[in-house]
């Protein structure tokens, strides 16, 4: 693990994790593999007891765990949903997680949820709402809030300003930190047509607490965040572009579909850790 | 139109879960356009659509995922039909899964694309038992049964004592023996054939110790007691409960049978404490 003085918003950088999933667990609770930590899905150990929180203990026992979310919906307009924050909270007093994260994004309304993350509307009126529900959710959960760019398959003609603008109004006025997936940001690029590194470099990167690295499936007319097969070379890039403008910030693997053998997805979060030190290297 | 946060997120989210595409309705596409921007490749109703698609794999993987022995009961095509119709009648309004798929067993057993009632009601039935594994995994944990505290109870204990059953356990009711053709179908990987006559079963569904998930076939009398104990009766008083309509014969079984039955739920852990209330 990174020394503790490299911190931003006063949280640690953990190094280089992977995203902790089903297919994996026995092998990583067996092996102890060389990674610095493991993020979960918050929502899949929100349950009473039984076996997702043994194995999250067995997770505790071995790795710093973040808690990572996908129900969040901060960006929805239906009231905050307290039960959840209370479920998420105590989740919390277990894993010891130093933040939260969730997705700049909202997932449904009140009698339906798509169990997607759709993008907003990148207007003012937007950015005072979420960045309300977010200061009151960062309260609530008595840990910092992370909160991370998706990737958008579609636009708003009611958007006054551009995504990162936007991304940069709400953390700031919510006074969170960043999430910076740079494959989200590669994907909404090439389904948008902006400049990747424009977006990169508007970032605040004293906020910027974690990135998430993953691969996507490009079907020619857009791309999805399908958080399968590797990542490829121009997120690499990127990559490399964000650690220059950050510094050290855990970083993690994501893959969620054809998941690998285990190997595969270390060898993915070394070839991370590897261009990290690069990068760093030639900072110095 | 309006055009504001709400109104944007209503639209879509009574679009997302549709099966029909919106390209292919000039009203709604007409009204993704006021909404969503659209670009050179894609119309704003295409744009919408991706949703509307990733809406239908993400669900339609969830409940093949969540129903394995349904699906493999239904075949591709036909689980995919029931997962439609389930979607189009039950659109997830909750986050967490397990809300969303509460309703498959009820749904199951009204589903007209059964080809008949028996296959309809086997269905529902392992619907019903699919749904009990997932909640019995995840139940709230408890701590063993303390051997001592059995053993120093008083004689009188049991008019008194209310034995509890570990939160995990459920407690089932099957025309056909859905507990065992899953695992055949799934474990034993046998071809996925529904018995000719249903077979009612009661199985006792619980977790043990090392946390895999089990059923134990009941007698229906042991079944009855165990639903008695779960409501808090007290064992004697439950055993009343249980003898009196039953003939004597039956009285008899049940007399001679309680001790075995009660040590066989506290060695696999489905008893986990006895409750014995203060005399004043």
């Amino acid at each position: 693990m990174t020394a503790p003085d490299r911190m931003r918003l006063g949280l640690p950088d953990l190094g280089i994790g992977v995203g902790l999933r089903l297919p994996h667990y026995e092998e990583i609770f067996e092996t102890r593999p060389k990674v610095d930590w493991l993020e979960i899905i918050s929502e899949n150990f929100l349950v009473p007891g039984g076996v997702p929180l043994a194995n999250l203990d067995r997770a505790l026992a071995n790795y710093p765990v973040i808690q990572h979310g996908v129900s969040l919906s901060i960006g929805g307009t239906t009231p905050i949903d307290f039960d959840f924050l209370r479920s998420l909270r105590a989740l919390l007093r277990r894993t010891k997680s130093p933040w939260v994260s969730d997705h700049l994004c909202w997932t449904g309304i009140a009698t339906v949820n798509t169990h997607d993350l759709l993008p907003l509307p990148y207007t003012a009126d937007v950015v005072r709402h979420v960045a309300a529900r977010a200061r009151i959710v960062q309260d609530t959960l008595e840990v910092p809030l992370v909160l991370e760019n998706v990737s958008s398959y579609l636009t708003y003609t009611s958007s006054e300003m551009t995504e990162w603008d936007f991304f940069r109004a709400v953390v700031e006025e919510a006074n969170c930190g960043v999430l910076l997936d740079v494959n989200n940001i590669y994907v909404s690029s090439q389904n948008h047509g902006f400049d990747p590194n424009a977006y990169v470099d508007a970032i605040p990167a004293e906020r910027v607490v974690q990135i998430h690295l993953a691969g996507h499936t490009n079907y020619g007319d857009y791309i999805i965040d399908t958080h399968s097969g590797p990542v490829i070379d121009p997120v690499w890039d990127l990559y490399r572009r964000a650690i220059r403008r950050v510094g050290p910030v855990s970083t993690l693997i994501e893959w969620d579909e054809d998941i690998p053998p285990l190997a595969t997805l270390l060898a993915e979060a070394e070839r991370a850790r590897v261009v990290r030190e690069e990068v760093l290297s030639h900072a110095k | 139109m309006r055009n504001d946060l709400a109104s944007v997120q209503a639209f879509l989210a009574s679009v997302i879960p549709s099966r029909t595409p919106v390209t292919g309705d000039p009203a709604l596409a007409e009204t993704a356009a006021r909404f969503v921007a659209g670009n050179t490749r894609l119309t704003p109703a295409a744009q919408v659509d991706i949703y509307r698609r990733q809406f239908w794999y993400r669900h339609r993987e969830i409940l093949n995922d969540d129903f394995p022995a349904l699906a493999r009961l239904l075949g591709e095509p036909t689980m995919d039909a029931f997962c439609r119709d389930f979607l189009d009648a039950h659109p997830p309004a909750h986050a967490p899964f397990h809300k969303m798929i509460e309703p498959v067993p009820s749904f199951a057993a009204t589903w007209p694309g059964f080809e008949t009632d028996a296959r309809r009601t086997f269905a529902a039935d392992m619907a019903r038992y699919e749904v009990a594994m997932l909640d019995v995994r995840a139940s709230a944990d408890a701590p063993p049964l303390d051997p001592q505290k059995l053993a120093s109870l008083p004689e009188d204990a049991w008019e008194r004592a209310r034995i509890v059953l570990h939160p995990a356990v459920r407690r089932l009711v099957f025309s056909y023996p859905v507990h065992r053709i899953r695992k055949a179908w799934l474990v034993a990987g046998e071809p996925a054939i529904v018995p000719e006559n249903p077979s009612p079963a009661h199985i006792a569904l619980y977790r043990n110790r090392e946390l895999v998930t089990h059923f134990e076939e009941l007698e229906p009398e042991a079944f009855t007691l165990l639903g008695l104990l779960a409501e808090g009766v007290p064992l004697v008083p439950a055993l009343g409960q249980l003898a009196e309509p039953l003939p004597e014969e039956q009285q008899h079984h049940v007399a001679s049978s309680v001790g075995r039955w009660f040590q066989q739920w506290t060695a696999l852990g489905i008893v986990v404490d006895v409750d014995l209330p203060s005399s004043s």
